[in-house]
């Protein structure tokens, strides 16, 4: 556990880095300070490993004042990630990982296999390890940062913007990797960025600085989206907050129509017996393996010939499809958008089809979600 | 033709491959004098630009200062430190070091100073103390500055040690010295081209030396940015 308690570091010609800050960062979470730039974020996380010397307050680790501790020890017991991970371009990248190990006294050898299992970890092939990092993607050099933080094992992660200079895709796998990391290592993370996107994803709890260095909001991701405190903090996690916030419910509990689906090899008869009467617009047809093929409106199944299988109709394009198991209330309201027919096609893991549900029907869910 | 023809037989006397008047001697006395040069002066520039690049502190001086040597005639020096310790072996290398200190001072300086910060900064967020980034970052970092400081040097003082011929302690300036003296133009040539030689062979020591030195990942980095 990590606490600030009043702490502030304001510079002798006035400039206010972080005007006064009391908060408690649980163990084995992860805490993303997110803020604009200038909002004293980054400087609250140098704190934590001296990096930056508080001029008042207390910051402790574990009940432990920092300051009662010599500061090149106290880093080595703490990862630090950096923006462009500020790997040694004179190293291999397995002696980049076995730094800290290093620095801790390991034998080399000892020092070299810890990095190479913590490679492995973080997913880098084996053959990497006598690369330098000039060699590497800008993603990679990201793994190697993590992995480099993370060789002795510390309690504590420190990562300031670690993601924030490479292109958006490989951002997303760095983000999808710390989060399956961080499963299995539970460790304290305090991460730090300016993207309240990354944030919301990564985030057990967010920390939302406002310029001048002050804390405006310090709550789970969920709860800052429903209830942002103030203006600001509502600007700045964007106005689509509501949309966003249905990334935290999932989509399993949706209720799923199965009347409107039907098989290829099923007469136009059958469906048009069960959807046009009902009302219904849209038919889902699958096939045998109930995998989606599209989408076959009311008017059509009007005007087909008698005796026809719905196979052989023109259908409509089904669009993306939501995996009922694991994804959001969002991600099935954004198949529902960009469907033709206006209903999001569910499947299960296999790609087989679970049942549809429409926008009004996905209305209804949000609307009780909402409450 | 007149002048290869003249070489060629200069060099080819067999009384020019002997005796302490003799090629090798002459060779032997003017590498000696280089070398002690350049290790003195690397002794001298590399620690104290590794202490102003690492801490910042008596940077402006120490670039002032080595600029101020630039600017000194090394036969000036020669003359004044003969003048106050007479002929011998120590006015030479005073000057040699004088020539030779700035290039590897301003060198080392100004490539622990070049570091990028990212990594300074990284260095000291694992946990390195003040030492440990001078040796385990800066230094090899700088390294491939360093040795193309000593290698201008080196390059600066096999030329110059053509000197050590004005006060008579020998060296291949002596062949210079006297061949202008006794008009003797064979043997002018003959010095010349082997103080020529001698500074191409220091040039290819020093591209030996880089591979020794510098880390693969930095040598193909810096070919990258070329």
């Amino acid at each position: 556990m990590i606490t600030f308690e009043g702490a502030a570091k304001i510079y002798p010609d006035g400039t206010v880095a972080v005007a006064h800050l009391d908060l408690t960062v649980e163990s084995g979470r992860t805490t993303v300070f997110v803020g604009p730039s200038g909002s004293g974020k980054t400087t609250s996380l140098r704190m934590i490993n001296r990096m930056v010397e508080p001029t008042h307050g207390t910051i402790r680790v574990d009940g432990v004042d920092i300051r009662d501790q010599d500061p090149a020890l106290l880093r080595r017991s703490i990862g630090y990630v950096i923006q462009q991970a500020g790997l040694f371009p004179h190293r291999t990248i397995l002696d980049n990982i076995a730094t800290v190990p290093m620095l801790l006294g390991w034998r080399r050898g000892k020092a070299r296999a810890r990095a190479a299992e913590l490679m492995e970890l973080v997913g880098l092939e084996p053959a990497q390890a006598k690369r330098y990092p000039h060699q590497l993607s800008g993603g990679q050099q990201q793994r190697v940062g993590v992995a480099r933080a993370l060789a002795a094992d510390p309690p504590i992660l420190l990562m300031d913007e670690p993601f924030s200079a490479v292109d958006p895709v490989v951002r997303t796998s760095l983000q999808d990797e710390l989060l399956r990391l961080q499963q299995e290592l539970h460790k304290t993370i305090v991460f730090v960025t300016h993207d309240i996107d990354e944030a919301v994803r990564l985030g057990d709890r967010i920390a939302v600085y406002r310029p001048g260095g002050e804390l405006a909001q310090y709550d789970t991701p969920e709860r800052l989206l429903a209830e942002p405190v103030d203006e600001f903090v509502e600007s700045f996690v964007g106005y689509d907050r509501g949309v966003r916030r249905l990334s935290f419910f999932p989509a399993s509990e949706l209720s799923l129509r199965q009347d409107v689906v039907f098989d290829a090899e099923d007469r136009v008869e059958r469906a048009r017996d069960a959807v046009v009467s009902d009302g219904e617009p849209w038919a889902l047809v699958v096939d045998e393996r109930r995998a989606p093929l599209g989408w076959v409106g009311a008017r059509q199944l009007t005007e087909a010939p008698a005796g026809v299988t719905l196979g052989s109709l023109e259908l409509a394009p089904f669009g993306h499809v939501f995996h009922v198991a694991n994804d959001s209330l969002r991600a099935a309201l954004d198949a529902a958008v960009l469907s033709p027919a206006g209903r999001a096609v569910g499947v299960d893991t296999d790609g087989s089809v679970l049942g549809v549900v429409s926008q009004a029907d996905l209305g209804t869910a949000i609307w009780s979600v909402s409450e | 033709m007149n002048v290869l023809t003249l070489l060629v037989e200069w060099f080819s006397d067999p009384a020019q491959w002997t005796g302490t008047a003799g090629i090798p001697a002459r060779l032997g006395e003017h590498v000696y004098y280089s070398l002690l040069g350049l290790l003195l002066s690397t002794a001298i520039a590399v620690p104290v630009g590794l202490i102003t690049g690492h801490t910042g502190v008596g940077g402006f001086l120490t670039t002032s200062l080595a600029n101020f040597a630039r600017a000194l005639p090394t036969i000036g020096v020669l003359f004044l430190i003969v003048l106050l310790a007479g002929i011998g072996l120590v006015p030479v290398v005073c000057a040699l070091v004088a020539l030779a200190v700035p290039p590897i001072l301003v060198n080392t300086h100004e490539g622990v100073r070049g570091v990028d910060p990212r990594l300074r900064d990284a260095a000291l967020g694992m946990g390195m103390r003040g030492r440990e980034v001078l040796f385990k970052l800066e230094l090899p970092v700088a390294t491939p500055l360093i040795l193309l400081g000593m290698r201008t040097a080196a390059v600066q003082v096999v030329a110059t040690a053509t000197i050590a011929a004005y006060v008579g302690v020998g060296g291949l300036g002596r062949y210079i010295v006297d061949g202008q003296a006794r008009q003797d133009l064979s043997m002018l040539l003959g010095g010349s081209v082997l103080v020529v030689a001698l500074a191409v062979v220091t040039t290819l020591l020093f591209a030996g030396l880089r591979r020794l030195l510098v880390a693969p990942g930095l040598r193909a980095e810096a070919a990258a940015a070329r």
